[in-house]
């Protein structure tokens, strides 16, 4: 009865358009009322979820992006994405793609991706003769790698969830990641075969090794927050927290284009979108210790295997669960409430915590993209002016892409689980 | 009104240098762990320094983050609504806010006097002025929600989210 009341709450509250962390907390604070729980257990529970070590390391991984972001590093990063790729049949496509991958190692949201990948390739690519919604639709899509290619919040939510080392999730997520870049710039080139989109020529090495030489700044933080994680000589926080002095001194100091007036807003805008997150990882604590303490990871784990215990078929049904909450679910509030109850049973039918991990974050960022509730395509639609539904028809390849990586790096555990073995263990 | 206005920007900048300052705390003590571990010997209370600058930087931060919609709701369907429908549920949306930030407060202040008795094990700091950090954090969401019903109903806000490049 109080489960169910508990569930009913955050539906309606959700429906109603209520912000995620206060449905939790409402839903909550029904379940805990009929129950006889003191409401005490509420500040305390939200305390001890937000009080967790590798949960320090957000604002400053969310710092480091914004300080690269407003310090000119998405036309650095175009432009050398363009020099790879651009001469390729549906060349712009191909680069919003490839510029998504290399801002992917720099920002941890995807959101932070399709805002700034989105303003400068939008408005270029219906400059050069791309349908607007091919454009938002590439654009949406391939914002989605940003948080699988490290760094990662929600790979650093899933590590705070599950105990497992930010360092391994985020290297986990490296072959997914590229893999699902590679797979939509294919999807890209097919599209603009058919369609016949423009080209570009070839600039020639000069060009390629000239943009190379604008972008390494930026794309050297990728490598530095991956070597201070598995050098073992910086915990996640003090990585985040280095990378952002390091975004700050290429922003001020190299590229020139980050007004050090403007660090205050920028600080506070980083800390307000951190506190977004990290609110809703407290309340989303209080619902996730009702659901443990109700035993509910249990009853789906043994509802689920007394219906079917065949690996291949769990993994199926998991997905299709993640997919179908993705759809009108925000990620992080997806991941906190179940990702813990799915893990029980992947854990039954023997998939390893860390590929588990990887498969989530990957089919929860799937759901940026679809209809009804997806961001990042609200966001390319909002950039290219369009209303939502020539947008979605033109992202459908792209969907069918990246569900295709899904079950890949589903069934083929190694895909997320080499690279961590072999630079980890 | 004017008032209103007036009290609106002072609370709002409060919260924002509270959450920047919060932040600055954050970054300064994870270089001296830094600087420190360079040099051979880092000081033991910079990790706890560490969570509290966090904690607090979510207080201040969160009621910030309801008025600017970084606290993300799932609004695509209300949006899209006839008529006033929209503007309703946004006044629903942000009453429940605050009503439920109201009502935990009184919970909060329990929680913020069960730290009176406790210290940190590092900084010696008295608990309850670190788990005042969830009492504020309330307090703020209860502000800011209020701020934006009383906004509504006045006729001075829509009720959709501030972004903050769009302050004056």
């Amino acid at each position: 009865m109080e489960v169910a009341i508990l569930f009913l709450v955050f539906v309606a509250g959700l429906a109603l358009g209520i912000p995620v962390a206060i449905t939790l907390g409402v839903s909550s604070l029904a379940y805990l009322t009929i129950a006889g729980i003191p409401p005490v257990v509420m500040p305390q529970k939200m305390y001890a979820g937000m009080d967790v070590f590798v949960l320090l390391s957000i604002p400053g991984f969310i710092l480091a992006g914004n300080l690269m972001n407003q310090g000119g590093i998405t036309s650095r990063i175009v432009r050398f994405a363009n020099a790879l790729v651009g001469w390729i049949r549906g060349g712009l496509g191909l680069t919003n793609v490839a510029a998504s991958m290399l801002f992917g190692g720099i920002t941890g949201t995807a959101v932070a991706d399709a805002a700034s990948i989105g303003s400068v390739m939008i408005p270029g690519m219906k400059k050069a003769g791309y349908p607007a919604n091919f454009a938002a639709a590439v654009t949406a899509a391939s914002s989605t790698v940003g948080p699988i290619i490290p760094p990662s919040v929600p790979m650093i939510i899933v590590g705070a969830l599950s105990g497992i080392s930010v360092g391994q999730m985020f290297l986990a997520g490296a072959v997914p990641g590229v893999l699902m870049g590679l797979a939509m710039m294919v999807t890209a080139y097919v599209v603009a075969r058919r369609k016949s989109f423009p080209r570009q020529e070839w600039k020639g090495f000069g060009e390629a090794a000239r943009a190379f030489g604008g972008a390494f700044w930026a794309l050297a933080m990728t490598f530095l927050i991956i070597y201070g994680l598995l050098s073992g000589l910086a915990t996640p926080t003090e990585t985040a927290v280095v990378a952002s002095v390091y975004a700050f001194l290429v922003g001020a100091f190299v590229y020139r284009d980050l007004p050090v007036a403007r660090l205050p807003s920028i600080l506070t805008g980083s800390a307000v979108s951190a506190a977004g997150i990290l609110a809703l990882v407290g309340f989303a604590n209080v619902f996730g210790w009702i659901l443990v303490s109700e035993r509910i990871p249990q009853a789906i784990a043994e509802g689920v295997l007394s219906i079917t215990s065949n690996k291949f078929l769990v993994i199926l049904l998991i997905n299709l669960l993640l997919l179908f909450v993705g759809m009108f679910m925000e990620t992080i509030a997806a991941l906190i409430i179940l990702f813990v109850p799915l893990l029980s049973l992947a854990q039954a039918v023997g998939i390893e915590p860390l590929h588990f991990a990887t498969i989530a974050v990957l089919n929860l960022m799937i759901g940026l993209t679809t209809p009804p509730v997806g961001v990042c395509l609200f966001v390319c639609a909002g950039i290219a002016r369009l209303p939502l539904m020539p947008v979605v028809s033109a992202i459908l390849p792209f969907l069918l892409t990246n569900i295709l990586v899904l079950l890949m790096v589903s069934y083929i555990p190694a895909l997320a689980t080499w690279l961590p073995s072999i630079l980890i263990d | 009104m004017h008032r209103a206005e007036n009290f609106t920007r002072i609370v709002t900048r409060a919260a924002q240098w509270g959450a920047a300052l919060s932040f600055a705390v954050l970054i300064a003590a994870v270089l001296i762990q830094v600087a420190g571990r360079m040099a051979g010997s880092s000081p033991v209370w910079t990790e706890e320094m560490t969570r509290f600058a966090l904690l607090f930087l979510v207080a201040f931060g969160t009621g910030l983050a309801f008025r600017s919609g970084d606290l993300v709701n799932v609004d695509a369907v209300c949006e899209a609504l006839p008529g006033r429908w929209p503007w309703a549920l946004r006044l629903l949306s942000s009453v429940v806010t605050g009503a439920l930030a109201l009502y935990l407060l009184p919970h909060a202040w329990r929680y913020v006097a069960i730290g009176k008795a406790q210290t940190s094990p590092a900084l010696g700091a008295r608990m309850d002025y670190v788990h005042a950090a969830v009492w504020l954090m309330l307090a703020l969401i209860a502000v800011f929600a209020l701020i934006r019903v009383l906004g509504m109903l006045s006729g001075s806000s829509d009720g959709k989210p501030i972004k903050q490049h769009e302050e004056a």
